[in-house]
């Protein structure tokens, strides 16, 4: 499984972890991660942990989340980047738009 | 039964009356059964001698070469009959390897039977002890060796377990040789550290045994950096394969973060750890919110995770409940609200050690009931991303030139397989994803807009970026024409990669998309620019240039 979410025992988190390739292939699936978020304006977690690779087709869909998503979440935090992806995601200046950890 | 005698009136008699009593033996003499030490066999000798056949210093002789003798070996019950009662106390300190009983004849009918029966019981009892003795001493020995192996293997299992990291420090008592609690320590690959404590239930061998996959898991996972739930999940399902149903396992796994301030954990069945910081505050606890591993099948099991943000300065103390039932030694338990105070007492990193001894102290020379098990984590950030591989300097100069047909764009994923062929290669194995966004990058454009003439800005419509890649599949699926050839050249002298992709498509206006500066669709080319130098078009736009320096 390429995509794997979950909610943390709380209810406050939405954490979406992408293995291996995250490109469009995920597109659908990634859109479906963050459609029901309740109403109760969780932080959305992206868990980069075990994402090897990524293109620009990636980039896209983390934007559209953030635009599709907008007020109805607490944040969006990128996390557990590796050192080759944190810096393709500093190159596109995503620490201006999402919280990088 | 062998009976030695001396000839005499006597001897006949008690011959006689053994022929009598239906008893079977085998006669001898005394100088015969002094050639073959007569006093060995599994059986029991009856020795009969006259008192004026003077055989007495005879017979003691030989019951003194016997007890000599240093060998093993089994020792028949003897029975003396003779009518010298002169003799008689003299037999008394003769037995202490073998059993010496003395008739005085003549002996009223009867009683021969008697004393000959209770000899042959107390022969094959003593037959039957030394077997057992035998028996446990073998067994005995085979448990040593096999406890041995079993250590073995365990250490061996556990050889990567990364205790030494200096941010953690732990207390771990097993009650027997083999401990049926667990405490891994080990990094993950982006500077994270994983620490799992677990108790199964029991102690001894038996729980010890579920230890091995469960340690084998955790080691091959943290090395991959799975996630705490995903973790949990195999843990899981591996133990309610392996355990029989009385029998689960409680645990804790943690994750704490490069920079020590995002912690993660999933609590089954365990103590909640505590969190406090160095001046003695209790900031939190991290109860169990779920059933122990191995109990649950996999549809019904629950990986969900708490998260939180630990504080500066502040440490997470794991335990089994083998702390907080420690017996004292006035015979009370230690208890949760002892155990927290003490780390409120000795909340400071080095003062752990004093920690320690104050339950040592409190245990006294009460013996352990209970493995026991303790580990405080300071969150601080770990310090271990340094740890990365070293950079492999030996490299191979290659070219590579792919030309691929419509037939094969339609069925391959040529970037995956351009990727898999070079990405593993020494030097180039820490830019594999560089490598692999600019190959897509490049790729992508030629096929989605040099073959398939997709629209970029289709994206930029709500649902767009679905649109625009259903659109991609359709199109891709009906393509019967078009070629595109990627070329891959390595200098490897000065770590330069050269990229060369070209499509066969009408080409498009270069100038216009380079100077183009589109949010959503330039990204990109945007990241091809920044990453790459000397990027550039030629024929149209039908071909793609450009080179990255390692």
């Amino acid at each position: 499984m390429a995509l794997h979410r979950q909610f943390s025992n709380d209810g406050k988190e939405l954490i979406i972890a992408i293995k291996g390739k995250f490109d469009f292939n995920l597109v659908q699936e990634f859109r479906q991660a963050y459609n029901n978020i309740g109403e109760e304006r969780p932080t959305v977690i992206i868990d980069l942990r075990e994402t090897e690779y990524l293109d620009s087709s990636a980039l896209g869909m983390l934007l559209n989340m953030r635009k599709s998503l907008g007020n109805s979440v607490r944040g969006i935090h990128i996390i557990n980047c590796r050192p080759e992806v944190r810096s393709i995601l500093d190159i596109s200046r995503f620490d201006k738009l999402f919280t990088i950890e | 039964m062998h009976v030695v005698h001396d000839h005499s009136k006597l001897a006949t008699d008690v011959l006689q009356q053994l022929e009598q009593l239906d008893f079977e033996f085998v006669t001898a003499g005394y100088s015969e059964a002094v050639a073959r030490n007569g006093l060995l066999s599994s059986d029991i000798t009856i020795f009969i001698y006259a008192a004026q056949s003077q055989l007495a210093p005879q017979l003691r002789k030989l019951f003194q070469q016997a007890r000599e003798d240093d060998f093993e070996a089994d020792l028949n019950d003897c029975l003396i009959i003779t009518d010298d009662a002169r003799q008689l106390g003299r037999w008394n300190d003769d037995r202490r390897k073998f059993f010496v009983d003395v008739v005085l004849w003549p002996e009223p009918i009867g009683i021969l039977k008697t004393r000959i029966q209770s000899l042959e019981h107390a022969n094959s009892l003593r037959a039957e002890l030394t077997q057992t003795r035998h028996s446990l001493a073998w067994h005995a020995t085979r448990i040593d060796r096999e406890h041995q192996l079993v250590e073995h293997i365990f250490r061996n299992a556990l050889s990567r377990n990364y205790l030494e990291y200096q941010h953690i420090r732990t207390y771990l008592t097993p009650v027997s040789k083999f401990n049926g609690d667990l405490c891994l320590v080990a990094p993950g690959p982006i500077g994270n550290i994983y620490v799992f404590m677990a108790d199964f239930t029991g102690h001894g061998l038996a729980p010890a045994t579920g230890a091995l996959p469960l340690s084998q898991a955790f080691f091959a996972m943290a090395d991959r950096g799975v996630s705490v739930a995903e973790m949990v999940t195999e843990f899981n399902f591996r133990l309610n394969r392996l355990l029989p149903d009385d029998m689960f396992c409680a645990g804790i796994l943690l994750e704490l973060s490069a920079n020590g301030e995002r912690v993660t954990f999933w609590n089954g069945g365990m103590p909640p750890a505590v969190l406090f910081n160095d001046a003695g505050e209790i900031l939190d606890r991290m109860p169990a919110q779920h059933m122990a591993l191995g109990v649950l099948d996999d549809d019904d099991f629950d990986s969900r995770v708490t998260t939180f943000r630990a504080p500066l300065n502040s440490n997470i103390a794991l335990y089994t409940d083998g702390v907080i039932e420690l017996l004292g030694h006035k015979m009370e338990f230690l208890g949760s609200d002892t155990l927290e105070q003490l780390l409120q007492r000795f909340s400071a990193p080095a003062d752990f050690p004093k920690l320690v001894g104050e339950l040592e102290h409190f245990r006294g020379t009460q013996p352990l009931h209970d493995d026991l098990s303790l580990a405080v984590l300071s969150c601080c950030p770990t310090g271990l991303d340094e740890l990365k591989q070293p950079n492999d300097d030996t490299a191979m100069p290659f070219t590579l030139t792919i030309d691929l047909s419509s037939n094969q764009l339609r069925e391959l994923d040529p970037v995956n397989h351009v990727l898999n062929a070079i990405g593993t290669l020494p030097r180039l194995r820490n830019h594999r994803t560089t490598i692999y966004l600019l190959l897509a990058e490049a790729y992508n454009n030629a096929l989605e807009h040099g073959l398939l003439r997709l629209d970029s800005s289709i994206k930029q419509a709500p649902e767009g970026f679905m649109t625009y890649y259903q659109l991609r599949a359709e199109r891709l699926s009906a393509l019967d024409e078009g070629k595109i050839r990627i070329h891959v050249n390595f200098i490897a002298e000065r770590g330069l990669l050269e990229f060369t992709v070209t499509d066969t498509g009408s080409g498009w206006d270069t100038e216009r998309v380079i100077t183009s500066n589109n949010m959503n669709h330039g990204r990109g080319l945007d990241l091809l620019r920044q990453l790459t130098t000397q990027l550039k078009w030629e024929q149209n736009g039908r071909e793609v240039y450009f080179s990255y320096q390692l």
